[in-house]
């Protein structure tokens, strides 16, 4: 097309001069200490962790421990540690970018956030400790819902302070990976407190956690790391 | 872009003569973007400056060894998105009777000194340039990205914030558009068919 080959072959215009606002932020201009994605992704993995044992020890482990399948208990809590690490992952960028795997987060979020609601709907043995609420009850189950956002704060925090300015685009993906892990730690926390087994809890609320907390990061971080 | 990564590591290390050096490397084709988009000189030079201003507030998020471009050029695309919402009008739509001289010469962003350079066809650029104002904001941008600045559909994604599928398609549909576009317009004589038609008429 002769006319695009035309308009691709301007030559680029002559920009302006520094605006007197760039001119003033250049005058005071500093060195900062730049953004190391793999340390603070570890520093992010460490601190929720520690905060998310720490909720569980003020909490009580779960009465029905001893009675559910070791394998179980044990594949589901590793379903979920993964469920914590695998979307943060996405706030690393590519080797020479700087913006964070926003396709990755998004993807991410997506699947954990689908996955343990069906995960908990088609998987929750129980023992005779355990509860059960049912659909009657079902709206008792808002505690661990609370419970579960709350283990989802540190991380969610940590990676809006981290990624800060780093969001031009995609931020809200981003910001999605960021509470569906922090979700995850909250569902790992609920699967060693919670002793309600029946699927309808397990699923909509435990697994319920992660897809709420992906939502209201997703609206509200994207504010928190925007640059004006 | 190592020059670029450079520049911009040693503007993070405090260096103010290297964030001059890095506007005076970057900002020619990020406002020849931003016109493209916007067609109007007076914003897209506004949209540069906080572009980069928005760029030394964040430059904290930068990562050492990174490619700079994406990301500035996602901010000034960020910009643009903001500007547009901000006003409900990123494009300014002139018809041919109401043309503003002084945005036609913006346009093409040349300089007093550059303007003996050849270049393209007058006629055909403000064609095209009409052209492509009448394309939907996200086929406009496609078009400018992997037509006329250059960019890989993977790196026009990045800027744009969204797949290199929707890319792909965002820009084959703008390239179609423009080709309909550009088709119906009546095109310029050239100096053959002029001579052509005035030998004919002879």
């Amino acid at each position: 097309m002769s006319a695009l080959d035309d308009l691709a072959q301007l030559p680029p215009p002559t920009p302006p001069g520094l605006s007197a606002a760039l001119e003033a932020e250049l005058a005071g201009l500093a060195p900062v200490a730049t953004r190391r994605p793999l340390r603070q992704l570890a520093l992010l993995i460490a601190a929720s962790l520690v905060y998310g044992a720490g909720l569980v020890a003020m909490l009580a482990i779960r009465r029905d421990l001893h009675e559910l399948p070791m394998g179980w208990l044990a594949g589901v809590g590793m379903m979920w540690l993964a469920g914590f690490v695998v979307p943060v992952l996405a706030t690393v960028p590519r080797p020479g970018a700087v913006a964070p795997r926003w396709r990755f987060a998004g993807i991410t979020s997506v699947i954990a956030a689908l996955g343990f609601i069906g995960l908990g709907l088609v998987l929750h043995p129980s023992g005779p400790s355990s509860a059960q609420l049912g659909w009657a009850n079902f709206g008792r189950g808002h505690g661990c819902l609370e419970l579960g956002l709350a283990a989802a704060l540190v991380p969610v925090v940590l990676g809006a302070i981290f990624l800060r300015g780093a969001l031009p685009v995609g931020s809200r993906w981003a910001a999605a990976a960021l509470g569906a892990g922090g979700g995850s730690l909250g569902g790992l926390m609920l699967h060693l407190h919670c002793p309600v087994t029946d699927g309808l809890h397990v699923g909509l609320v435990h697994g319920g956690v992660v897809g709420v907390a992906a939502l209201l990061a997703a609206a509200i971080v994207p504010r928190a790391t925007d640059v004006r | 872009m190592a020059e670029a990564r450079e520049l911009m590591q040693r503007y993070c290390d405090g260096d103010a003569g290297a964030f001059r050096e890095l506007y005076a490397l970057v900002a020619p084709r990020l406002l020849g973007y931003l016109l493209k988009m916007t067609r109007e000189r007076a914003l897209a030079d506004d949209l540069l400056q906080q572009t980069f201003l928005k760029v030394h507030r964040a430059r904290a998020a930068y990562v050492r060894g990174a490619d700079p471009l994406p990301w500035i050029y996602a901010i000034a695309h960020r910009t643009f998105i903001d500007e547009a919402r901000k006003h409900k009008r990123a494009v300014v739509r002139v018809g041919d009777a109401e043309e503003l001289p002084e945005v036609a010469a913006g346009l093409t962003g040349e300089s007093d000194d550059r303007r003996d350079e050849v270049r393209g066809d007058p006629a055909l650029v403000s064609a095209a340039l009409d052209a492509l104002a009448e394309l939907p904001a996200q086929q406009r941008e496609a078009v400018v990205l992997t037509k006329l600045d250059g960019k890989s559909v993977a790196e026009a994604a990045e800027i744009a914030g969204t797949s290199v599928g929707a890319m792909k398609v965002r820009a084959h549909r703008g390239y179609e558009a423009l080709r309909k576009l550009l088709g119906r317009a009546p095109k310029p004589p050239t100096d053959k068919a002029a001579d052509k038609a005035a030998g004919g008429a002879s």
